[in-house]
């Protein structure tokens, strides 16, 4: 178990280490200069040539790729070109509204797709297989962004049972209010886009128990449950489902992946302050520290929900090890 | 074939697919009958801002005074060429590398199948948003096909060379050597035509992906301004403050947006059942 624990830490650092290098010299071999960017272009050459030399941008690339490591290493991420702060502030500020998020999407969508597809499994070819299936794959390829904004026009705008966009309710958070009600504005503000992640993301968990159980259920040791005259439910959740649900964490972490990728999207549409809002924020204003930066969280965080799934494969089935 | 008449989804998938095709076809007649329905330049003089449908225009006009209905039409056009160009560019791409990395194994294989690993890693939409800033905002729709396709790959390679591998274990891979076929030969005449199948399949979930990519990407304001898209449409309805107000203008392209998608991904899985049969097959109960 060790090795492979190593094994698959290395990996995941050198798969981290890839997208870090690819991404700097993607910053930096791409025709935008960097430093045009910053530069007002009133200053004088000398003003210029200073800045330039500050910002390291005057040494050769190889030795800026050192450089930029060396930094990293110390956890400097650069300084954001809009606001001047260290960019590992707005990072550490935006990354946990992203993970509260999209984690708990994952995880709803995943009981809620084993449940479904564990109901649809054991009624192959019923009307009810057949319209799951369909629901479900029509929310799993709906228009991500366009699905949120006709939620929040129904819900938030008509209904006005939830608000238009944000996480907080800046009047709770700065007064006096007591921690069950911040958690409670937390959640109110929370609901929507949960909701729509989860309905747009839980066929892909449906289907995959689905095809895993038909897979388990040709099986001997299924038969001689069935044999024993126990109960078809206790068949299904006791010895098919628990096997079946392997191949679901591999899916967990692929979704999850996936979702943070159209992260950008939903924390768009419903203003959720995380780290994918930030980037096109920063893509916008050209402000390439804090994109850079971002991108590269956005991507750890990815790496490490794969890293996680595989660690937890590996250990509930001891032959992938 | 006759599988797939049986499957129901799949058929479902083909006929939206069709309905799209139509609405590609029609969309020059409108602009051509009178200039007013022109989806860009076109401007009806007598309304200035967004109206609600009526017999002049069936589906209502944008803030500009602007055809949706000849808007939607076009964009049908935007978003099946998308789809397959960039669908056809993955997919090739894809079914070469797989090609080459599990018929070479090796060190071959291991760098690209690590290459494979990062690429698969990287938040798609942010990277894509990241090369339009590059590239300069407002590029061209040629440009978003070619870096969908471009980086829509390494999924393609990953099953197209796990197939690679049962297939080079095959005896009539083995009896090909054994009279002296040359590696490319077995490649192209024994191996890639096993794998094709399978590539079909791909080629329908990407240009689902792709689909679904023009869109966001135009939606969030980096797709090319001077194509009307679906994903376009509604980026002038987020941006003109219309998103709560004009229900005529926000759903029409969402819902192509999402029907397309769709059926593209139908069509994917009914293939795949074809290919697959235990996907088909009923439970021994």
């Amino acid at each position: 178990m060790l090795g492979f624990l190593i094994r698959r830490l290395g990996g995941a650092i050198a798969t981290w280490f890839a997208v870090l290098t690819l991404l700097f010299f993607l910053f930096r071999l791409l025709p935008a200069d960097p430093a045009s960017l910053i530069l007002d272009p009133k200053m004088t050459p000398e003003a210029r040539d200073l800045l330039r030399r500050q910002f390291g941008l005057d040494r050769p690339l190889h030795l800026q790729y050192f450089l930029y490591l060396g930094n990293l290493l110390q956890g400097n991420f650069g300084v954001s070109f809009q606001t001047g702060r260290p960019v590992l502030e707005t990072i550490v500020e935006r990354l946990p509204p992203t993970l509260l998020l999209f984690t708990t999407a994952s995880v709803l969508s995943f009981v809620l797709g084993a449940w479904c597809g564990r109901i649809i499994a054991w009624r192959r070819g019923s009307l009810l297989e057949g319209a799951l299936v369909l629901v479900g794959l029509s929310l799993y390829t709906v228009f991500l962004p366009w699905f949120g904004m006709l939620i929040l026009w129904i819900f938030a705008f008509q209904l006005k049972l939830f608000p238009l966009g944000g996480m907080l309710s800046p009047e709770v958070w700065i007064g006096e209010a007591g921690v069950i009600s911040k958690a409670l504005d937390l959640l109110h503000h929370l609901v929507l886009p949960l909701a729509v992640l989860t309905a747009t993301m839980f066929a892909g968990s449906m289907l995959v128990m689905r095809a895993s159980l038909l897979e388990i259920l040709p099986e001997q040791y299924i038969m001689a449950a069935r044999a024993k005259g126990l109960p078809e439910r206790i068949v299904r959740d006791r010895h098919a489902a628990r096997n079946a649900l392997l191949p679901l964490i591999t899916s967990f972490a692929l979704s999850l992946a996936f979702s943070m990728g159209g992260g950008v999207l939903t924390e768009t549409v419903f203003s959720w302050p995380g780290l994918g809002s930030e980037i096109v924020k920063a893509v916008v204003s050209q402000d390439f520290p804090m994109a850079q930066a971002a991108f590269l969280f956005l991507a750890g965080v990815v790496i490490l929900a794969n890293l996680i799934a595989d660690l937890l494969y590996g250990y509930l089935d001891p032959r992938v090890r | 074939m006759r599988v797939f008449c049986k499957n129901k989804l799949g058929l479902l998938g083909l006929g939206i697919l069709a309905l799209f095709a139509a609405m590609a076809g029609v969309a020059p007649l409108l602009p051509a009958l009178d200039p007013i329905y022109h989806p860009i330049e076109g401007m009806d003089p007598r309304i200035f801002t967004a109206s609600p449908p009526s017999w002049r225009h069936p589906l209502g006009t944008d803030a500009w005074g602007r055809d949706l209905l000849s808007q939607l039409l076009h964009g049908a056009q935007v978003a099946l060429l998308v789809g397959i160009v960039a669908a056809a560019t993955a997919v090739l791409i894809g079914t070469g590398v797989g090609l080459v990395a599990g018929y070479l194994g090796g060190g071959v294989d291991f760098l690209l199948m690590r290459l494979v690993d990062v690429l698969l890693i990287l938040p798609l939409i942010p990277l894509i948003m990241l090369l339009s800033a590059f590239l300069g905002r407002g590029m061209s729709i040629w440009n978003v096909v070619l870096i969908i396709g471009l980086l829509g790959w390494p999924g393609v390679a990953r099953v197209i060379r796990a197939q690679v591998l049962t297939l080079r274990a095959r005896p009539f891979v083995e009896a090909a050597r054994a009279y002296g076929a040359g590696e490319l030969r077995i490649i192209v005449r024994h191996i890639a035509p096993g794998v094709l199948p399978l590539s079909f399949v791909y080629m329908s979930f990407g240009a689902n992906s792709a689909v679904f990519l023009e869109a966001a990407l135009s939606f969030i304001g980096f797709g090319d301004p001077r194509t009307m898209s679906w994903g376009m449409m509604l980026q002038w309805c987020f941006k003109t403050g219309h998103t709560f107000s004009a229900p005529y203008w926000i759903l029409p392209p969402g819902l192509a947006i999402s029907a397309l998608c769709l059926a593209f991904y139908l069509i994917g899985r009914a293939m795949e059942e074809i290919i697959y049969p235990q996907l088909r097959g009923w439970p021994k109960v």
